[in-house]
């Protein structure tokens, strides 16, 4: 869009679209104005440093990071599939693959119990039985919390990515001979690029920040299970400092995450 | 025709109950009582007997951990009554002037074990938790909390907090045993009764339990001061005490 086209758009917007926007945005913006107000500047490093916090960042950090990493290994055949291939059914299995992104997380901590519980999980059950594996109450299990949450978001945004390609960049690839492989990892991941990228941060936020998964199927142990998300819950009460500045933690980090991205995630529209 | 005299006699015992009460009670209005979640069936109960005795009022329940409901009332959200499972967090309603009088004392309880169905690990005292793999215990600041460390140490027996997965409060916490994976939960005595066959009960020696008090107080404030005290009066009547009893809670 060209910068004459976008003043002819604002000055033909209507005030009250302007009224509106702005109250959108004021609506959004003013509860983080209201948490950064609270935290208190002066005793921040002493309150992330030491103690439950800094075990909980440590836990988050380490979690969400290898959540992400599975997260991409299921979600770009996921994606790539969604994109590509046109099969019987292929809209409801994308809103099923989507479903994490809507269902309340408590609800998906309760399905993930019944997955993968040690008592009466389906497969839960079979691999604590033949391997001793148990993935409640475990670090394991708060991986597994975050990629179920984490995963529709990268693949939303890989597979608008895959098909915003030109299908023309890949044929002419094909045209020189390139294996379909080859063709893959040269032509078509490096196009995605920038929809990988995206998609992998906005899935990482998204694991860093799960609550209601992580709460109910991997429990609440200081320095195992305990992430940074679930200590601001438990700190609001005991240490209200300390849950504040974490929340500034996870704040600022989601706003870079997004801002990095600006809006790439959701397929660039140009 | 048949059917006809069925819903004539269904009016008639409509009226029957209806009338007498609404001629009883004048109060009417709306009150919101925020309860101590080990209080979840039985002020469920208690709310729907007082309603049955004053048609015209309504009973909003907030149930939460004793330490949530005086962090919430401390912020200023609606309350008119405040029933918690210790003194000491109404004590701190009391002392930043939150509350109308001194909470009084409306029930007792004590703790329990609770382990799965058929007691797989075992059990047989608190002693054995500490070889267990996860023990549900309430938050640190939680009432039930609080109280399980007590016994804990009473008994001498030391769990490794990476054992320990904490709930947000009592009906969380047992909820790990009962629809998670833990070993075993350290809850209220009503609320192993409330759970029925959902989990196995293993007592806490009375050397070693505690004796929790539950208090009740009206919120300052309140703009239904009349309708809290009737409301907090009913929980300390007669009638009101038999609906405790039936849950399992004992005499203050």
């Amino acid at each position: 869009m060209s910068k004459a086209k976008v003043r002819d758009v604002a000055s033909s917007t209507p005030g009250f679209v302007w009224v509106g926007a702005a109250l959108g945005l004021a609506f959004l913006l003013l509860p983080l104005v209201g948490l950064v107000r609270r935290v208190a500047w002066r005793g921040l490093l002493g309150n992330l440093v030491g103690g439950p916090a800094s075990e909980a960042l440590r836990l988050s950090l380490v979690t969400s990071v290898i959540a992400t990493c599975f997260v991409v290994l299921l979600g770009l055949p996921l994606a790539w599939v969604l994109a590509r291939i046109a099969f019987k059914g292929r809209s409801l299995v994308r809103a099923l693959v989507m479903l994490p992104m809507v269902l309340p997380p408590v609800v998906g901590g309760v399905a993930l119990l019944g997955a993968y519980g040690k008592s009466n999980g389906l497969l839960g059950s079979t691999l604590y039985n033949l391997f001793g594996l148990q993935l409640t109450f475990s670090p394991l299990g708060v991986i597994v919390a975050e990629a179920f949450v984490a995963l529709p978001f990268f693949v939303m945004a890989v597979e608008s990515g895959l098909r915003s390609i030109e299908p023309k960049f890949e044929e002419s690839a094909a045209v020189m001979g390139l294996s379909s492989t080859k063709r893959f990892s040269r032509v078509t991941l490096r196009l995605l690029a920038p929809a990988l990228l995206a998609g992998t941060a906005v899935a990482w936020a998204r694991a860093l920040g799960e609550f209601g998964a992580t709460i109910t199927f991997a429990g609440n142990i200081e320095g195992r299970t305990q992430t940074t998300p679930l200590a601001v819950y438990l700190l609001l009460e005991s240490d209200p400092e300390a849950a504040y500045a974490l929340s500034l933690v996870l704040l600022v980090v989601c706003v870079g995450v997004l801002v990095a991205m600006r809006d790439r995630w959701m397929g660039r529209r140009s | 025709m048949k059917r006809m005299v069925g819903v004539l006699l269904a009016c008639i015992c409509a009226m029957g109950t209806v009338a007498p009460a609404a001629a009883v009670s004048p109060l009417k209005g709306e009150i919101t009582v925020s309860a101590a979640a080990s209080l979840t069936d039985s002020f469920t109960a208690l709310a729907k007997a007082f309603r049955a005795a004053n048609p015209k009022v309504k009973v909003r329940l907030n149930f939460g951990s004793s330490s949530t409901l005086v962090a919430q009332i401390q912020s200023g959200a609606p309350s008119d009554v405040i029933a918690a499972a210790d003194l000491s967090s109404v004590e701190k309603l009391v002392a930043g002037g939150s509350v109308v009088a001194d909470p009084r004392v409306f029930a007792r309880n004590s703790l329990a074990i609770a382990v799965k169905p058929g007691n797989p690990e075992k059990v047989k005292s608190i002693n054995d938790l500490a070889r267990l793999r996860t023990i549900a215990l309430c938050g640190k600041t939680v009432p039930c909390g609080v109280y399980a460390s007590t016994v804990l140490a009473r008994s001498g027996v030391v769990i490794n907090e990476s054992n320990i997965t904490r709930g947000a409060d009592v009906k969380a916490t047992l909820g790990a045993v009962v629809t998670g994976d833990a070993d075993a939960a350290i809850v209220y005595k009503t609320d192993v009764i409330a759970a029925g066959k959902a989990i196995h009960v293993v007592d806490i020696a009375s050397s070693s339990n505690v004796k929790t008090m539950y208090g009740i107080a009206s919120i300052r404030g309140s703009k239904n001061g009349l309708l809290a005290k009737a409301f907090v009066d009913f929980v300390l009547s007669e009638q009101g005490w038999k609906i405790l009893k039936g849950f399992g809670f004992q005499k203050p």
